[in-house]
């Protein structure tokens, strides 16, 4: 695939789910942002804080990434191939897939989250991944590698990590607003 | 609003149509996504800039790092860093979009040669930065006596919908007060 026309397509999708952060979600009352729909389920506020943690964790190995390969001199290529890893991982990760998961422990979010912070975080975090997309313009999505968070010897090509993370976000987000509508 | 025309004609209804058919053959449509630098600090801004859609601000950035927004722009109104613009030397702001923006732009050099063919323009330029400058100085006014409830009141009459367009700590920011304190007052007008 085109490089630049994938790029495009992975900003256009954080820029949505951007957009509904900001225009809708940060102007809601806080409880609306706490309600759970049952009692073992995640309200909005603890889904995006679910997304905080990967972000945490992604945006600044891409940034590392990014940075590296650029001082070593690694120039843009003009298309992507994803990995085999890369493109079964982004398949199950994304909203429409049937695969059900268990997030790992350290990614359960804590029961009692502070609404606005973890809002303002993901705010922040989703203006921070527009940054790095348009710095990846500058570097071979198929050269540069990001270890994935649960299995440091896994690394999956920089296209392949924007992939899977963003089909994360959507999944998450598209869960929140489901809890937020009720 | 898409046009030249028509923005010069809603800014400056009395504008002759000699130098309002100059100005619109300088002035080009640019579009930027979210979070795109337009002008760095230290660069010279080429540009004076028409809002036709979205929100940028102009921010500095202290020696200890900290962000300072100074301004937010958004239709209708002209935008870029006016002072760097108008004096052609480096600037001490970043300029940057907070939403994908639509503008109609002129290059310095374009709008430069505009204004030496026709000086009842610089007439029209004096009363924009004048305006520009009363709205500087009643900031002014407002960062030293103000109270953080007081400016904060002051900007949701004056431009309540800037709540649903941009992060709010952009809000927070150019008021001077903490994201907390900020959505805690937002919280308390709400009920």
């Amino acid at each position: 695939m085109d490089t630049q026309t994938l790029l495009d397509q992975f900003h256009q999708r954080t820029e949505a789910i951007l957009s509904k952060a900001v225009t809708e979600w940060q102007n809601l009352p806080r409880q609306q942002l706490l309600q759970k729909p049952a009692p073992d389920r995640w309200s909005a506020a603890q889904c995006l804080a679910h997304l905080n943690v990967y972000g945490d964790y992604y945006l600044t190995a891409i940034e590392t990434a990014i940075q590296r390969a650029q001082s070593r001199g690694n120039k843009p290529g003009a298309s992507f191939r994803s990995g085999y890893l890369g493109a079964y991982f982004t398949k199950v990760m994304l909203p429409d897939s049937k695969t059900k998961m268990k997030s790992p422990a350290n990614a359960v979010p804590p029961e009692v989250v502070d609404p606005i912070k973890v809002l303002a975080k993901f705010i922040d975090q989703q203006e921070q991944l527009l940054t790095l997309i348009d710095k990846a313009r500058m570097v071979n999505l198929n050269q540069v590698r990001i270890p994935i968070s649960i299995a440091q010897w896994i690394r999956l090509k920089l296209g392949d990590t924007f992939g899977f993370y963003i089909a994360h976000q959507e999944r998450h987000a598209l869960q929140a607003e489901r809890v937020i509508k009720g | 609003m898409t046009g030249a025309r028509d923005y010069f004609s809603h800014l400056w209804p009395t504008l002759p149509e000699a130098i309002l058919h100059d100005l619109i053959e300088i002035f080009h449509q640019h579009e930027a996504k979210r979070k795109s630098i337009l002008t760095a600090e230290g660069e010279v801004e080429k540009y004076l800039y028409l809002v036709l859609e979205g929100v940028q601000r102009a921010y500095a950035i202290g020696e200890d790092g900290r962000e300072a927004t100074l301004v937010f722009t958004y239709p209708i109104s002209f935008s870029g860093v006016a002072d760097s613009f108008l004096l052609q030397q480096p600037s001490r702001y970043w300029f940057e979009t907070l939403t994908p923006s639509k503008f109609l732009r002129a290059s310095f050099q374009d709008f430069d040669a505009v204004l030496l063919r026709h000086p009842l323009l610089e007439r029209y330029l004096r009363l924009a930065i004048s305006k520009t400058l009363e709205g500087v100085l009643a900031r002014q006014i407002e960062l030293q006596s103000y109270t953080a409830e007081q400016r904060f009141r002051t900007l949701l009459q004056r431009s309540p919908h800037l709540l649903q367009l941009v992060p709010h700590k952009y809000i927070a920011n150019y008021l001077g007060m903490d994201a907390t304190n900020f959505s805690k007052m937002l919280g308390q007008i709400k009920i």
